[in-house]
């Protein structure tokens, strides 16, 4: 694959004793968006939590293989997982804003990264705002409160909050499973704007929106990475029977 | 059985019930060529049927396209559907053209022995009924055998029309039977090339690759 940003290599992953992800290898190519889709349990979202290291975070889980972002083994000792967080953003299925107000939402980031600047933190606010497609409907109530925004709102905001700290990678799971269908249909416009600065690896059970919003899909089943290929060939003629027994719904 | 698996159903088998009927259609406008003509009002019921379903293809298309959202082989085999109904309607409405033309021609049984029109009748009835054959079984074979009797067809077409042109220059007054005649066998030569319109779309449905257009030697059959 041309242009690839994040290449993994016979990655697999343990909860205890059980292998929830078999020896994954893929390439995810730069500033495209990339699907994962798959039933419940399949390992998408645990592959996703890989990508920035979320896993990290439970008690037994074990990794192996590798995971390489821009060539380099986010999973090597001498690497700083805080800055792997700050270069690979990650937007919730719920979202989660901070009980502060939008200007603040946004502007958290930036200022523990030591960013205090007023001018300059007031750019990058305008600026994530306006990349989230937000700012013409917040730019008058920067101080209101975050909770006070409806689920569509709160969800561009945390976008928003995730491309505050200059991101190469947003990691997006499930981000519209909660939202009405206009606030869904802002979100997949976003992706498809995002994707030309940023690289999109997004986790949805809702395959149309896969099909809508994304370049390239991969489906997951039962920890293994059955399929991986351009959204357009996987949803009109996919290689492997279990891809369209699942896309078509005639699975299990 | 899914609600999604039984209105895929619903369309494999009003596909099955047109192509059905518009075998029927054909085979009654060659037994009016070759023998004595057929009840004119059977003839237009059928049409009138054949009309209906190709409506009702479009219906359950539509219904399907807007309320499952298809993809892969099911999205091929939908848009396949209206396209292949198309083609059967068109085959159903040369077959009332053959039948009616075939009121205008005078001292028809000679002309229909001297040219051999028969054998050219039981090719088109053969390529249709082995295109409704293929649609059913997705049997390959019949592909090929498709496209082989619609290259016979044409030629067998083309020898009879040259002859028939001879004819008419030679004896005037086999002019205005003649001039139907050659009609009746280009209306003969569209029904097969639907055919093998039809033949391309369940390809397409079997193995997604558009072929309409591609030579029919360049097919690699799988």
């Amino acid at each position: 694959m041309k242009n690839t940003k994040i290449e993994v290599k016979d990655l697999s992953l343990y909860y205890g004793e059980k292998q929830a992800l078999k020896n994954i290898s893929l390439e995810i190519p730069r500033n495209k968006v990339t699907a994962l889709i798959g039933p419940s349990g399949c390992g998408k979202s645990t592959f996703l939590r890989c990508i920035n290291r979320m896993n990290d975070l439970i008690p037994s889980v074990k990794i192996t293989g590798e995971m390489l972002v821009e060539g380099i083994d986010i999973y090597d000792k001498n690497v700083d997982v805080v800055n792997i967080r700050k270069k690979i953003g990650m937007v919730f299925q719920k979202s989660n804003p901070f009980p502060k107000s939008i200007y603040e939402n946004v502007a958290y980031g930036p200022k523990i990264n030591g960013i205090n600047n007023k001018t300059e933190l007031d750019e990058i606010v305008e600026t994530s705002l306006r990349q989230a497609a937000i700012w013409d409907e917040l730019k008058d109530r920067l101080d209101d409160s975050a909770m006070g925004l409806s689920g569509g709102q709160q969800q561009r905001l945390c976008i928003a909050r995730t491309l505050a700290v200059s991101p190469d990678i947003i990691l997006m799971d499930e981000p519209a499973s909660a939202l009405d269908p206009i606030s869904t249909s802002k979100i997949e416009e976003l992706v498809h704007e995002l994707k030309e600065q940023y690289t999109i690896i997004i986790v949805t059970h809702n395959m149309q929106q896969a099909a809508r919003t994304s370049d390239y899909t991969a489906f997951f089943y039962l920890g293994e990475l059955i399929e991986l290929g351009k959204t357009n060939t996987i949803f009109t003629k996919p290689e492997q029977k279990q891809t369209e027994d699942y896309i078509t719904g005639r699975f299990g | 059985m899914t609600h999604f698996e039984i209105e895929l159903e619903k369309l494999k088998n009003v596909i099955i019930k047109i192509g059905n009927l518009a075998e029927g259609q054909v085979q009654e406008s060659i037994k009016a060529l070759l023998s004595e003509p057929i009840e004119g009002k059977e003839v237009k019921k059928i049409e009138s049927k054949i009309d209906k379903l190709d409506v009702k293809i479009d219906e359950i298309c539509q219904s399907i396209f807007a309320l499952q959202q298809p993809v892969a082989s099911d999205l091929r085999f939908i848009m396949g559907s209206l396209q292949m109904s198309n083609e059967i309607e068109r085959i159903g409405d040369l077959a009332v053209s053959v039948i009616k033309r075939n009121k205008s021609i005078k001292d028809k049984h000679d002309l229909i022995a001297k040219f051999d029109i028969a054998e050219l009748g039981k090719k088109v009835e053969l390529i249709t009924s082995k295109t409704n054959a293929f649609f059913l079984t997705r049997d390959e074979t019949l592909f090929t055998e498709i496209f082989s009797l619609n290259t016979a067809i044409k030629i067998k077409s083309n020898e009879t029309i040259l002859e028939i042109i001879t004819e008419m220059k030679s004896h005037s007054k086999t002019v205005v039977s003649g001039t139907n005649l050659v009609i009746v066998i280009k209306h003969l030569e569209r029904i097969s090339d639907h055919c093998t319109n039809i033949a391309e779309y369940v390809y397409f449905i079997i193995n997604a690759k558009i072929i309409k257009h591609d030579k029919h030697e360049d097919i690699n059959l799988e």
